[in-house]
Parts: structure tokens; sequence; C-alpha cells
């Protein structure tokens, strides 16, 4: 993982603030101002534009999934849940929706800052792992293919060898061995195709 | 016969740090003489006064009295970050005001306190950009042990590293303690371009005597190879040093002028304040003055309308206060110890605050990274 975040350049960033016209709002807009965000304040809806704040609070008292331009929990960018009530059924909205931060209300004097901090780290710790996941979730996909390039390179000798070969070429072009596995794999087709050529 | 407005005081008269707190105290009783004496202020300021004694437990009590054993609404006061913050919850409850007169780490924005002295874009950012191109970006962070010194080193950790410079060491010692043989050891032994001082009082004091001492042994550690840097020692303080401290550099708002040419300080304060503590805590009594002569019931609430597009006369130079982020915007100075003064090696007019850096630049600061040959 990259090293922690330093000087946290938080400067001309853009936050919304989804809650009803309230002195909760004026509370997060001038300790967002003070830090140096640019605060919009919206109900009930958030508008299209909010898709590119670089953070986005949200009512947990009343809010509703239709309120986002986004499905529950693929916000792409940090949320913070702004809860008055604890019941459970609100909390577990909020979580549905993956809030990576909270402010628990009333808002008085401090507290957004170290919400910003913490929801920006869990917000890009989740994409990190997310993406981590992908990768792997592909490269388990390719195991068919790297069966059929072992094949391919052990032309019926030993499996054990071809699989070394395969990656000591992975090594040398400096890819992964699935990458490597369907290059070969697309060379060998290649000729193929070029052998049915040569016959044609 | 003037009306009488109650103003509190909670300035320690005792303690570790007691040479900072009695120049504030002296700037804020100065002002309040000049504010009681002046013909045009339709009121009289009387002080209700705490002294916690450099204990920092007696801090939120001695607020919380002035807040409810009084009339006083504004408090003058506090020095270490520490004490600030435990004032603050009183001052939120009671609906108060501190008004404090001293640098600070930065990254708050109280609306219950107006901060007067500098944070860190007008303190350790300037500093650090004047000393890593003339000595060096390889530095060694010392601090006292609690806020001040932890916050003020991390934000020195990411400048070093934005000035492609190295920490060669951090380290820090409990608050009074003055045992400082192990500190010139790794010191000496690490070789930096500059030292971070953030110890306060008699750690401070105790530590430069001895790297004086180790500057006579080797001239690697002599001020004008590898300079102690600070980001609040002033005047008040050089007096303690006995001339160990010369030639190293501090940064602040403001250096008394022994030469008396400072014609604008001059014409604020009856007394030229003596160091930038004494200035600040005198500029905050006379704006907060300046405030309730206009509106005599100001409050907290009244304050960012009230700051919003005015400046104020100090001993400062006219200062704005930012209605946003109730800090000032400062001159800042970078000095050089000479005996009991500074001589000014940089001034720049008009920093507006950044408590949170979040303005910060660092090819602004520290120019273009300097490419390395790697051939």
């Amino acid at each position: 993982m990259s090293k922690m975040a330093r000087i946290p350049n938080l400067g001309g960033a853009r936050a919304f603030v989804l809650h009803r016209p309230h002195p909760t709002v004026q509370a997060i807009t001038r300790q967002l101002s003070a830090i140096g965000l640019e605060a919009i304040g919206f109900w009930p809806e958030l508008p299209a534009e909010a898709l590119a704040a670089d953070f986005v609070f949200f009512d947990v008292d009343l809010g509703f999934d239709e309120q986002f331009p986004w499905k529950p929990g693929e916000a792409p960018m940090p949320l913070i849940a702004l809860i008055g009530s604890e019941a459970p059924g609100r909390v577990e909205w909020a979580l549905s929706h993956k809030a990576d931060a909270q402010l628990l209300k009333p808002v008085g004097n401090a507290g957004v800052y170290s919400a910003l901090l913490i929801a920006r780290q869990s917000f890009e710790a989740r994409k990190l792992l997310a993406s981590e996941i992908a990768s792997l979730r592909q490269r388990v996909a390719e195991r068919q293919t790297i069966v059929r390039a072992v094949e391919v390179l052990s032309k019926g000798a030993e499996d054990g060898r071809a699989y070394a070969q395969l990656r000591s070429l992975a090594m040398s072009w400096q890819i992964s061995v699935e990458d490597a596995a369907r290059r070969i794999v697309a060379m060998t087709q290649e000729e193929g195709d070029d052998d049915q050529s040569d016959r044609a | 016969m003037k009306r009488h407005i109650e103003i509190g005081i909670l300035y320690s008269r005792s303690g570790n740090y007691r040479l900072v707190s009695e120049s504030c105290r002296a700037g804020a009783m100065n002002a309040i003489a000049d504010v009681n004496a002046d013909p045009v202020v339709p009121f009289e300021f009387i002080p209700v006064e705490r002294d916690p004694q450099g204990n920092i437990d007696r801090y939120a009590s001695g607020c919380a009295d002035i807040l409810a054993n009084s009339g006083a609404r504004h408090i003058i006061g506090c020095v270490t970050s520490w004490s600030r913050k435990e004032v603050i919850p009183i001052l939120e409850r009671a609906g108060g005001t501190l008004w404090y007169a001293c640098p600070y780490e930065g990254f708050e924005a109280n609306e219950h306190v107006v901060y007067t002295h500098a944070c860190p874009n007008q303190h350790l950012v300037p500093l650090l950009a004047y000393v890593v191109p003339r000595f060096g970006a390889d530095g060694f962070l010392l601090g006292s042990n609690y806020i001040w010194g932890w916050e003020t080193n991390r934000v020195a950790r990411d400048l070093i590293a934005d000035a492609g410079g190295k920490v060669l060491g951090e380290r820090y010692l409990p608050l009074g303690e003055v045992d400082v043989a192990r500190l010139i050891a790794e010191v000496q032994a690490t070789r930096p371009d500059f030292i971070l001082n953030n110890l306060i009082g008699p750690s401070s004091y105790a530590f430069i005597a001895a790297y004086a001492e180790l500057g006579r042994r080797d001239p690697h550690f002599r001020p004008e190879r590898c300079p102690i840097l600070s980001c609040n020692l002033t005047e008040c303080e050089l007096p303690a040093l006995n001339g160990a401290g010369d030639g190293h550099l501090s940064v602040g708002p403001y250096f008394h002028d022994t030469s008396g040419a400072d014609r604008g300080a001059a014409s604020v304060s009856s007394v030229m304040p003596a160091s930038s503590f004494e200035a600040a805590a005198y500029a905050s009594v006379r704006t907060l003055a300046e405030i309730l002569t206009r509106n005599p019931g100001a409050q907290w609430t009244d304050l960012p309308k009230v700051f919003a597009g005015t400046s104020f006369r100090t001993p400062l130079g006219d200062i704005a206060i930012d209605p946003q982020t109730q800090h000032a915007t400062l001159p800042v100075q970078i000095g050089r110890i000479d005996g009991t003064s500074f001589k000014t090696v940089t001034l720049t007019k008009g920093v507006a605050p950044d408590p949170y850096l979040s303005r910060y630049d660092r090819t602004e600061t520290f120019g273009r990274p300097r490419l390395r040959v790697v051939s």
C-alpha cells in the first residue's frame, strides 16, 4: 500500500452535504470552509454533478436510496454518514451505502476534519482492495490458459519443466505468468492459422 | 465615568513556560492600560485574572470560574496547545471566546477561539523554505512530549520529504527535562543540516546551551553551518540562553526593534512590545476593544461578521482576521539571535492564515525538485 497520507491537501476539494436545511448543515459548512473545502448543500436529491464531488455527507435519519445518482454501495467518492437517531434500521441503511466515516448529530465545532481524513483513507483502502480482488479474479480465470500454454511448451515432455520455462519467459518479458500464457497460446494459434493458409 | 467591561486573563505566573506566559500577560495588561487611558474608547476594561500556575488541570477550572463568576465573555489566555484544548469545551458550553496569542501547530479553527499569533504556514513552512536552500534539507527534529512538538514535527517530516531531505532523528523529552546528553550525542552522530527545536522552557534552554558547547568542539555544529530553528523562540526567553543561542534562527510575526525605528508599533502601543507574544496579546486586547466600542455586547456569534472586511491597528501592523478560521493575517519575519534581540533576515507582510495547510504547494515552497544525475 502507498505510504500514509502526508500534508492532506484538501484545499479546493468539493463536498456535497445531503441534508435538509438545518443548523447541522451550517455547522458542517463552517468547518468545511475553514478547512478550505467548497461545501454545497442539497435536499432531497443529489444532482448529477455530485458524481464529481470529492466527498459526500449524507443524512441517515431521513435518507433513502433514490437520493443518490448511484446504486447503494457504489458511490465513486468517500461518504460520511450524518447520524442522529441510532435506530438499528437506519444504521443498517447507512452501512448499505458503505459509509466510510460517520459524524454524530448535533454537529458542533469539530469532527469534520477527522471524518474527512478517515473517510478518504478507508475509501482509498476499499478501492485498492477491490481492484486487487478484481485482478486476482482475472488471474484465477486464466488457469485454463496456463494449462494450455504449458501443454504447448512441453510438447509431450515433462510439465514441470514447461511450467518453469513459462515462468522464465514471463520474467524476461516482464509480464505476469497469465499474460505470458495468453501470449504463447495466441502465438500457437497464429502459427496454426499460418499453417492453414500455407495449405490453401 | 466610563462603563466597566470585565475581561478574563488566564496566564500562568509560574511553571515551565513562565517566561512566555508572563510576556503574554504583560502585553494584555499594557493593552488594558492603554484602552483605559484612551479617550475614544467609551469603556474601561476590568481584568478578571486566574493563575493556573503552569498546572494543566487548572486551566479548565480557571476558565469556568471566570465565565461563571464574572461578566467576562472574552478571555485572553493560554500558552500551550494542551491548555487551549482543555478550555475549549468550557468556552463552548458557556458561550465564551478565547483570544489565543501564541504560535501553535494548526489544524484547528474553533468558533470560540481567535488565533492572533502564527499557524504553520506563517511559521514552519516559511522557515524551512528559507533554511533548506541555504543549509541543506536533512534535519533533526526535537520536541517536548506533547501536542506542539508532535504535530509541528509531523508537518516538518512532510516538508523535509518534499524538499528532498531526510529526517535524521526525531526525539522527545518530557516537559521540564533538562538532561540533554543523549540528544546531543545523537545530533553529533547524525550530522544534520539543521535542528528543528520544539522543546519548550528549561529543556530548550538546556539543549541550546549544550549545543553551543558541542559547536566549540566541532565546527559542523556552529550556527553558520547547522543552525537550530525555532517557531516559538522570542526575546522573552533570550536572557535565559545567556548568549548560547547567538546565530540561530527563529520565525515570528514581530521582533522587538531595538533601534526604535519601528514607528508603526510605537504609534499603536504606549510600551513597545518586547516580544511577539507580548505584541499578539496586546493586539488581541486592542482588537477586542475596537469591536466592543462598535458593538458593546459582541459575543462569539458576532465575531465572523465583525471580522469580515475589517482590519485592526496593532503593533503587528494593520491586521485582518479571517472570518472563516478566525486566524490573523500576519507578517512573517525570520530573525537571527543576537544577544537579547533578533536581527531580521527576511520579512514578508500580510501572510494570510492557512491553518489546515490546504493551500500548501510544495513547488511554490521549495522550487522544482532537482533531478539527480543517475549515469
